[in-house]
């Protein structure tokens, strides 16, 4: 792969012709920088309007002075918009390395009794779906009508975010999906198992020493209690992740009417150009159809005024007539 | 490295140092370039917003400061013009000129004198300049492909822009590898002595600084072939899968347009056919079409066992799991009815075209002798009325490069025939072929029957049986690759270039035909690497041809041909 780079050879040429094609202003030339583009942009076009060379001068000082507007001016304001979006995504991808932490921490046995492991997975669950719901409206509204350039790169742009963001989603959705079978196993799992067991133990036991031992049984109530409780809670938590998935669900639906299959003809980037100019030129075409349609509205409107008009005069005339 | 990573690591590099939003404007050369090897969605990945053609984006006066433009272009003077007045006038933020070859010294001076605003960030030249339809088979899309078949004096201003776009694109072959060639040609064709000699002056004369890579490896071969030396191969009906989809349908930059046939759904209208992005056509590509039957038919029965499990969904379980798959499930119902449509649309032709019997006689006549019979089932062929015109035409052609020098007589009644059968046929087609490709000119044993070896080894072949009737013929590239790796190809037929001569066996190789590939040479070339016989070949031409396109470039040399002749 060898690559042969040009540009200090360029950069010469045009030093070098820069330094010919003005050589009075050399004290008062600015020294250049990428950065400061437009300064020197409207430096330039005060300083030697003579230098231009290669279009006639009227031209080219309104092309230089919109130009430096827009230098100087902010970009479009859906910029604003996609980049937005943008830091929502690296917003989400954060937490959600926080959310496979909590996840992992929250299946791990512990002593406690995960109480603030599960509100944390809560909370970032919600936080996650929120940034993706929000991103996803944000998206909504990026997307423009009409088939110029801008437009083009609007769509693109979506595009490009809504691909992003199905995979955050799908990401998340595999993360919840993979919690939730663990988390079911570990309900039935051992767990379940010995809860059962906890259970009908206690009831042989009941029966067997019925009256001989109330306290330890209030203890054993006191614990089936809290399990019922427990397993309410795990049952609210399932609900809830279930939740969310359908929720992303509807999502990724909305997003996949934006997102672009990989490996078919819409994929490829000559199809696109293709497609672009025909759908330029038909757009085109539609103009001009409707600026005929327009035109022949007006001159028939015109001309049914015209009529009435010449029926008014002839009744007024008529009228006049009679009357005098 | 082969060429599809080479030309995608291009392409990244170009992409990946320049952050932000960015607009890739190529001309109608790049974009066939980028679009085989690259697609819309990693454009994307790499935040490319826009892609735009060189014409289009001259007309449009839109000023988008906010985007970076970079510029993918062959380095001609009209891409040079083009980009002049835009850089007078910069709609962008900022510039990264990229070319796709070597620029002269008056072209990066034109753009300097244009650029006043300093708008321009970087001038780079990065050897992409071959459209890499398959990991070692490029081609360069000449559209004028017929300029090879015409004497030099003719049209010298269009034949030397065709010499120097080969030479452009053999010499971006070998700086994407790397490497500078050891260069042969084929001893019979003045064109590919022209190219060799043209690439060789450029590798180690005019740019010997650029091409000298200080390796101590042994220097890979560059061979340039003419065309004209196996007018069979591109004269016969294909049955493996990627030659046939070209032979029957056409592909362009591995797309395939249906849009001619009718009746195809919308989606359908336009497929993709890329070994790097569709994975049962890389296993099935170079099958025969019988198994490829089968190999669908296995592939359509898998897709409905999994549609039938996403049909019965009735827990939220089901339901998670149908929305995981089913940006697969999708993809997948794409691609099996994609190569449903394509199996179905050739297998009508084949029906229609009476191609089972036709190629049965075209493969006899390709590789067995026995003229009487051959003979008599050309004739019954070209009575038959089933049989469309081209395949007529072809049948006499090959029958004609077959039997050049031993029956005069019968040849005449065949063209007769022909002529009367066939109202579209032009006449004397067949004898410019037989002028042009005829014995005389050939410099390789296109049928096996000039030297003893050979004579033997077909008797050999002949005695052990052939397992396929329609597959049977081996293009004449293959034998020459094996006298490649085999170190026998004759100095006295494939001289070298210069005084650089191969020391020894070559790693690389390298095998540009002017005037064409085949994808039945894609194939062999395709399969012999797969061997890992040590040596990787990699073909190139000028154009990817199948018989249409041969017979149209046959067609307009001979019109140019006949017209200046009278003229004169």
């Amino acid at each position: 792969m060898a690559t042969r780079n040009r540009t200090i050879l360029f950069r010469n040429y045009r030093d070098a012709l820069k330094s010919v094609r003005a050589p009075t202003f050399d004290g008062i030339t600015p020294s250049t920088t990428s950065s400061s583009h437009g300064v020197e942009l409207t430096a330039t076009s005060l300083l030697h309007p003579s230098t231009r060379r290669y279009a006639p001068l009227s031209t080219e000082d309104t092309a230089a002075s919109s130009k430096g507007a827009v230098e100087v001016g902010l970009p479009p304001a859906w910029v604003d918009l996609s980049e937005e979006v943008a830091s929502n995504i690296q917003h989400a991808r954060s937490k959600m390395a926080e959310l496979g932490k909590a996840h992992a921490k929250a299946l791990m046995p512990s002593f406690g009794d995960g109480k603030e492991d599960q509100r944390q997975i809560e909370a970032l669950t919600y936080e996650i779906t929120d940034l993706i719901k929000r991103s996803e409206k944000r998206l909504q509204r990026l997307s423009a009508a009409g088939a110029s350039e801008d437009s083009n790169v609007r769509k693109n742009v979506q595009r490009s975010l809504a691909t992003d963001l199905q995979s955050l989603s799908v990401e998340l959705r595999k993360k919840q999906s993979a919690y939730l079978k663990r988390l079911k196993q570990q309900k039935e799992g051992p767990d379940g198992v010995d809860f059962e067991m906890n259970i009908n133990g206690g009831k042989s036991q009941e029966l067997d020493d019925d009256l001989d031992e109330p306290i330890f049984n209030e203890q054993r109530l006191a614990r089936i209690k809290k399990n019922e409780a427990f397993t309410v809670e795990r049952e609210r938590e399932i609900q809830q992740v279930v939740e969310s998935v359908n929720e992303l669900a509807q999502i990724m639906k909305d997003l996949s009417v934006l997102v672009i299959d990989q490996g078919t003809i819409i994929d490829r980037i000559d199809y696109n150009i293709q497609n672009v100019a025909s759908s330029v030129g038909q757009g085109l075409k539609q103009l001009q159809k409707a600026e005929k349609t327009q035109k022949k509205g007006g001159m028939a409107r015109c001309a049914t005024v015209l009529i009435i008009m010449c029926f008014v005069m002839l009744f007024l005339l008529i009228l006049k007539e009679m009357l005098f | 490295m082969v060429l599809v990573t080479l030309v995608r690591d291009y392409i990244n590099r170009m992409l990946q140092d320049i952050s932000g939003m960015k607009v890739l404007i190529l001309d109608s050369q790049t974009v066939s370039i980028v679009s085989v090897v690259y697609s819309q969605s990693d454009l994307l990945k790499k935040e490319v917003f826009l892609v735009e053609l060189m014409d289009s984006i001259s007309k449009s006066k839109e000023s988008m400061s906010h985007l970076k433009a970079v510029y993918f272009l062959r380095p001609t003077s009209e891409n040079i013009q083009l980009l002049r007045r835009q850089l007078a006038n910069p709609r962008f933020g900022e510039y990264h000129l990229f070319f796709s070859n070597i620029l002269k010294d008056t072209q990066i001076h034109i753009l300097a004198d244009s650029d006043e605003h300093e708008a321009v960030q970087q001038v780079q030249e990065f050897y992409a300049d071959f459209v890499a339809v398959d990991p070692c088979h490029f081609t360069l899309n000449i559209f004028s492909n017929h300029l090879y078949m015409l004497p030099v004096a003719m049209d010298p201003s269009n034949l030397q822009h065709y010499c120097d776009r080969i030479v452009d694109g053999i010499s971006a072959v070998f700086l994407a590898l790397k490497r500078r060639p050891i260069i042969r040609y084929q001893r019979t064709s003045d064109i590919a002595k022209r190219i060799a000699q043209e690439s060789g002056k450029l590798m180690y004369q005019q740019e010997s600084g650029l091409f000298d890579f200080r390796r101590a490896e042994i220097s890979p071969l560059l061979l340039v072939l003419d065309r004209r030396d196996d007018p069979v191969t591109p004269l016969l009906n294909q049955w493996t899968y990627q030659a046939m989809v070209h032979e029957l349908l056409g592909i362009q930059d591995n797309k395939v347009d249906l849009r001619t046939i009718g009746s195809i759904p919308k989606d359908q209208q336009e497929v993709v056919l890329s070994s790097e992005q569709d994975a049962f056509f890389k296993a099935n590509m170079y099958e025969n079409f019988g198994d490829i039957g089968m190999n669908i038919k296995k592939m359509v029965d898998e897709f409905q066992q999994i549609a039938k499990s996403n049909q019965n969904i009735q827990t939220v379980e089901d339901m998670a799991k149908f929305v995981d798959n089913y940006p697969e499930y999708r993809k997948m119902h794409g691609n099996v009815s994609k190569h449903v449509t394509l199996v179905t649309e050739m297998s009508k032709i084949v029906e229609e075209r009476k191609l089972m019997l036709v190629s049965q006689t075209e493969q006899e006549l390709a590789c067995n002798g026995g003229q009487g019979a051959a003979f008599e089932a050309v004739t019954n062929l070209l009575n038959n009325d089933n049989v469309s015109d081209i395949d007529r035409l072809r049948l006499v052609m090959l029958y004609a490069l077959r039997y050049e020098k031993e029956s005069p007589v019968q040849l005449m009644q065949l063209f007769n025939k022909l002529a009367a059968k066939s109202a579209k046929y032009k006449p004397g087609l067949v004898q410019f072929l037989l002028k042009q490709a005829g014995v005389d000119k050939r410099t390789g044993d296109l049928y096996g029957n000039r030297d003893l070896l050979n004579i033997a080894r077909n008797m050999a072949r002949g005695l052990k049986g052939v397992e396929n009737v329609y597959t049977q013929h081996q293009p004449l590239l293959f034998q020459t690759m094996e006298s490649i790796s085999k170190g026998r190809l004759r100095d006295v037929d494939y001289p070298y270039v210069g005084n650089h001569y191969q020391q020894a066996r070559p790693q690389d190789v390298v095998i540009f035909i002017v005037g064409g590939t085949t994808y039945e040479e894609a194939r062999s070339v395709a399969l012999l690497n797969s061997t890992n016989s040590g040596i990787r070949f990699i073909l190139g031409g000028t154009a990817i041809l199948n018989s249409k396109r041969f017979l149209k470039d046959l067609e307009e040399a001979h019109r140019q041909i006949r017209s200046s002749s009278t003229g004169v």
